[in-house]
C-alpha cells in the first residue's frame, strides 16, 4: 500500500512477461477461447499475424498495480476507464505504471485520480486510461 | 449460463442478455490467479468477476467462423468485495451499436449482483467486430 498519497506520486510498477501458456491459462479461467488468443495457426492467418493476449488479462495487471497501491479502497470503491490500444503478444514484457494526478474532495470524501498505462518492451502503449479511487476519510 | 444464443442482428440497443449465474469457487479463483500471475488474499479479484460477465456475453453471441472480436475499451466500477464461494448474477445489455466503416462497435452495459442482490460492479465494454 502507498504510505503517502499525494499528487504526482508514482505508483509501484508491475512487470509481467506474456507467454502463450499464460494466455491459454487465462482462456481456461475466463472461458474466452476466441481463436485469436489460443489458436496459433488461425491467428497466424489474421492481420495480427499471431495470437494476442486477452485485453482483460492486460487489464488485470493494471488492477494488480492499483490493488498494491490502494488496497480495499480500490477493490470496493475503484473506478476505471481503459482503452486497449495495441495487442500484447507472447514474448512481450509488459510494464504497467501510473501516478496520482490529483486528489479531489467531494461531499467530505477524498478521491485519488490516477492515470495508468501498460507498455511493451518496445515502448508501445498496450492499454492506457484513468482510474479513480475512493480514499478513507483519514487520508484527506 | 445463458442457454439461448442470439444472432448479431438481434443485438439492438435495449436488448438484454439472459442473466448468467456463476459460482465463484475456490478452484475458479485459483485458476484465475494462476493465469494472471497474482496471489490470493481471500476474496475474488474484481477483474475475475468481470471476466465471468464478459464470458457470459461472448458465449451468448455465436460469431461466424473466423470472425475476430476485439475488446476496444472497458469502463468498470467496483462497489464491494465478494468472498470466495459466493454466487453472482451478471446482467448484460446492449447500450449502443455503431457502424464505423468496416467495423461495428457494440457497446455493452454490465451489472453484477451478489446473492443478496447488492450491486458488486458495473461497467461498459466496447467490442469491435467486422461489419
Amino acid at each position: 500500500m502507498l504510505t503517502e498519497i499525494q499528487e504526482g506520486k508514482a505508483l509501484s510498477p508491475v512487470v509481467k512477461h506474456i507467454t502463450q501458456e499464460k494466455i491459454n491459462l487465462y482462456a481456461e479461467a475466463s472461458g474466452d477461447f476466441n481463436p485469436i488468443h489460443v489458436d496459433e495457426s488461425f491467428a497466424a492467418k489474421t492481420p495480427f499475424g499471431g495470437t494476442i493476449a486477452h485485453g482483460m488479462l492486460n487489464l488485470a495487471y493494471v488492477s494488480e498495480m492499483m490493488t498494491s497501491a490502494f488496497g480495499q479502497g480500490w477493490l470496493s470503491g475503484g473506478k476505471l476507464r481503459a482503452k486497449f490500444k495495441e495487442s500484447a503478444r507472447p514474448g512481450d514484457t509488459l510494464t504497467v505504471s501510473g501516478k496520482i494526478d490529483c486528489i479531489d474532495i467531494k461531499d467530505d470524501v477524498s478521491y485519488a485520480n490516477c492515470n495508468f498505462e501498460c507498455r511493451n518492451q518496445k515502448g508501445q502503449t498496450i492499454v492506457a486510461g484513468e482510474a479513480i479511487v475512493k480514499l478513507s476519510s483519514d487520508r484527506k | 449460463m445463458p442457454d439461448k444464443a442470439v444472432s448479431y442482428d438481434e443485438l439492438i440497443p435495449g436488448y438484454k442478455f439472459p442473466p448468467a449465474t456463476y459460482e465463484l469457487s475456490a478452484s475458479f479463483v485459483s485458476k484465475y490467479l494462476k493465469a494472471v500471475g497474482s496471489t490470493g488474499a481471500g476474496f475474488v479479484p474484481p477483474l475475475a468477476i468481470t471476466a465471468c460477465a464478459i464470458a457470459a456475453m461472448t458465449k451468448s453471441v455465436p460469431l461466424p467462423p473466423d470472425t475476430i472480436a476485439i475488446h476496444a475499451s472497458q469502463e468498470l466500477e467496483f462497489f464491494k468485495l465478494v468472498p470466495i464461494g459466493a454466487t453472482i448474477e451478471c446482467h448484460i445489455g446492449v447500450a449502443q451499436k455503431i457502424a464505423r466503416g468496416k467495423m461495428n462497435m457494440l457497446i455493452l452495459e454490465i451489472e453484477v449482483f451478489d446473492k443478496g442482490e447488492e450491486k458488486v460492479q458495473s461497467g461498459r465494454a466496447t467490442i469491435a467486430l467486422p461489419a
